[in-house]
């Protein structure tokens, strides 16, 4: 009975539920592609002319890169941080609505149980997060297919670990409205410091950085582990990175391995 | 067919026990849901649980389904031990919770195939068995339904067909009728009876409703964490059953008088005193008495009712939802954030 194809079998109906579940989900959709199109389309472009300095009387930008293209990796993640977290929600679904104990009272083991919900949840985030790179013509981003395949494995990997993170969150509220207002609590905050809209300027040294900016601010954006999440999506689809090209990945896995390990010991508990 | 043919017996008092728990105590804070309860259920036995709200029905179950850990004492499912051995348990084990558990964004398909799945129930045997089961409980038309799209009944009888979809051995029923109509009721009854004829199948069901469990082998009543008589219900009958006497008194002056002159009366629903008569001599006393005061009147012979009155004390009765059914029907009525 216990065979290795069997519990295969077992990660792919989770995952195929989860999968199922948000494909259904309209509402889940329509937040999916709304949100690339508010922040490209109209954040992106109206922003797009201030997106420069003033050195000497010489107008510059700041980065060699124009502001539709600088945020274009950052909304992906965006699209990522809301759609996995919202994921997690599906957590908060089965054990008020009791779907959780059919799955409790199953024979799968619980680690396996929680990795096909992650697993479902990453997959319709990564989903999600590419949908942004349809709008890669607008903001002038130039797709090559092997930045591609290499950002979806980079989006996937995050989508993993921000899943994780939404099941850790989802473990400690009790209510839906509660998780509505403590998961937008979350995110933003996370996106806004994650050098997603303005740039810490890299041709600047950190004195001349605390210059421009207020210091708490550098710091928030450089404990910000997404600030690497987002550095990384950019070294990917516009080749320009403010921190070593290394860290990002490095910091992605760790993200993904370490939040699912503390998900998996909430997960238990319950 | 499948089933316990597959199962070791343990070892112990009843050789053939496919369920046997012993010395099972759990407590909540200060109550003390189950005070040191020991049971043991036959193979392909009709096991009723019956016993008010709050009498630990929930509790015994969750614990027999290994989802709640017991403070001390034993359970064995099938030879398994629940604690130790728990994923061993579950595989022979079929449960249908008292609120609904199956996933209503899928269809019905979808959620045994589900079940099928996360079971390791092998392809063709999982095909084989939903259309099975799907024709027992009578849903092969909405086979692609969305679970939503069905009745509260229908959402039921998915339940019971998905807990049948793996070599369950012990089928656990929490509370399958509640908050459903008459004729549903009687449906998933009657389910229950044609599955007992078709396969091996232990079956343990709780209730409220005590004309439910006429047709039980065994009935164990169950009351405040304590297991007050377990019997069939021919026995139960035979040694708890009284003729009851059932009064509504005319006013307060009346109640009073009857209470004075049979200080073992009890306390109905809606101000009614029951009396326990034994015989025709007392019920005719009590007519010539108080025959001409009272606005209604029964004589009720010995019934599984007057079982429960006489060994808890108190009718069996239904109760306001709790907070829980009350935010299940908040969902089902469309409330915000639940979808």
């Amino acid at each position: 009975m216990e065979t290795t194809v069997g519990q295969l079998g077992a990660l792919y109906a989770i995952w195929l539920r989860e999968v199922k579940r948000a494909l259904r989900d309209r509402g889940q959709l329509v937040g999916g592609l709304s949100r690339p199109i508010l922040w490209v389309i109209l954040l992106g472009i109206g922003l797009n002319p201030y997106f420069r300095g003033e050195v000497y009387g010489e107008t510059r930008f700041v980065i060699p890169y124009t502001y539709l293209q600088f945020i274009f990796p950052a909304v992906i993640v965006l699209n990522i941080l809301y759609t996995s977290v919202q994921s997690a929600v599906s957590v908060i679904w089965d054990r008020e609505f009791g779907f959780l104990r059919e799955i409790l009272v199953s024979p799968m083991p619980r680690p396996l149980i929680l990795f096909g919900k992650v697993l479902g949840g990453a997959t319709v985030a990564m989903v999600h997060g590419s949908l942004v790179l349809a709008l890669a013509r607008f903001a002038d981003v130039s797709l090559v297919w092997s930045d591609v395949l290499y950002g979806l494995g980079l989006m996937f990997l995050l989508s993993f670990a921000m899943t994780c993170f939404g099941v850790i969150i989802a473990n400690h509220i009790r209510s839906f409205e509660g998780f509505g207002v403590f998961s937008n609590a979350v995110i933003l905050p996370l996106y806004f410091t994650s050098s997603s809209v303005f740039p810490l300027d890299p041709a600047l040294t950190r004195a001349q950085a605390l210059v421009v900016y207020p210091e708490w601010l550098v710091t928030l954006v450089q404990i910000n582990p997404l600030t690497y999440a987002v550095d990384a999506l950019r070294g990917t689809f516009i080749h320009f990175h403010q921190f070593p090209p290394m860290l990002g990945p490095i910091i992605i896995a760790a993200m993904a391995v370490g939040f699912f390990i503390v998900a998996m010991l909430n997960f238990r508990r319950s | 067919m499948h089933g316990v043919d597959s199962v070791r017996p343990a070892s112990g008092k009843i050789s053939d026990a496919i369920v046997r728990v012993k010395g099972l105590s759990k407590r909540y804070g200060r109550t003390l849901a189950l005070d040191d309860v020991s049971l043991e259920i036959r193979p392909n036995e009709l096991f009723a649980l019956l016993g008010p709200n709050g009498a630990g029905k929930t509790t015994l179950i969750h614990i027999l389904c290994t989802i709640l850990a017991p403070d001390s004492g034993a359970v064995a499912l099938a030879g398994f031990d629940v604690v130790k051995q728990p994923r061993m348990a579950r595989r022979h084990l079929g449960v249908v919770f008292q609120e609904p558990s199956v996933d209503d964004r899928l269809t019905v398909f979808e959620n045994l195939n589900f079940h099928g799945l996360i079971y390791q129930v092998p392809a063709a045997t999982r095909r084989k068995r939903i259309d099975e089961l799907l024709a027992l409980v009578e849903l092969e038309d909405w086979r692609h339904a969305l679970v939503r799209s069905l009745s509260s009944g229908m959402k039921r009888r998915v339940e019971i067909a998905r807990a049948l979809i793996h070599d369950s051995a012990v089928l656990i029923l929490d509370e399958p009728t509640t908050g459903l109509d008459a004729q549903s009721r009687e449906r998933i009854w009657a389910y229950l009876m044609r599955l007992r004829k078709e396969r091996a199948l232990t079956i343990i069901v709780t209730t409220h409703y005590i004309e439910e469990v006429e047709g039980c082998d065994r009935i164990c009543v169950i009351d405040r964490g304590h297991i007050l008589a377990i019997d069939t219900p021919a026995s139960l009958k035979a040694a708890h059953g009284r003729e009851l006497i059932r009064a509504v008194p005319d006013d307060t002056t009346v109640a009073d008088a009857i209470r004075a002159s049979y200080p073992a009366a009890m306390a109905g629903s809606d101000g009614t005193i029951v009396i326990e008569a034994n015989g025709d001599v007392a019920a005719e006393a009590f007519l010539k008495k108080f025959g001409g005061r009272v606005r209604r009147l029964s004589i009720d012979s010995p019934s599984l009712e007057s079982v429960f009155l006489s060994l808890t004390g108190r009718e069996l009765r239904d109760q306001p939802a709790g907070k829980r059914e009350r935010t299940y029907a908040f969902g089902r009525r469309g409330g915000e954030h639940t979808k």
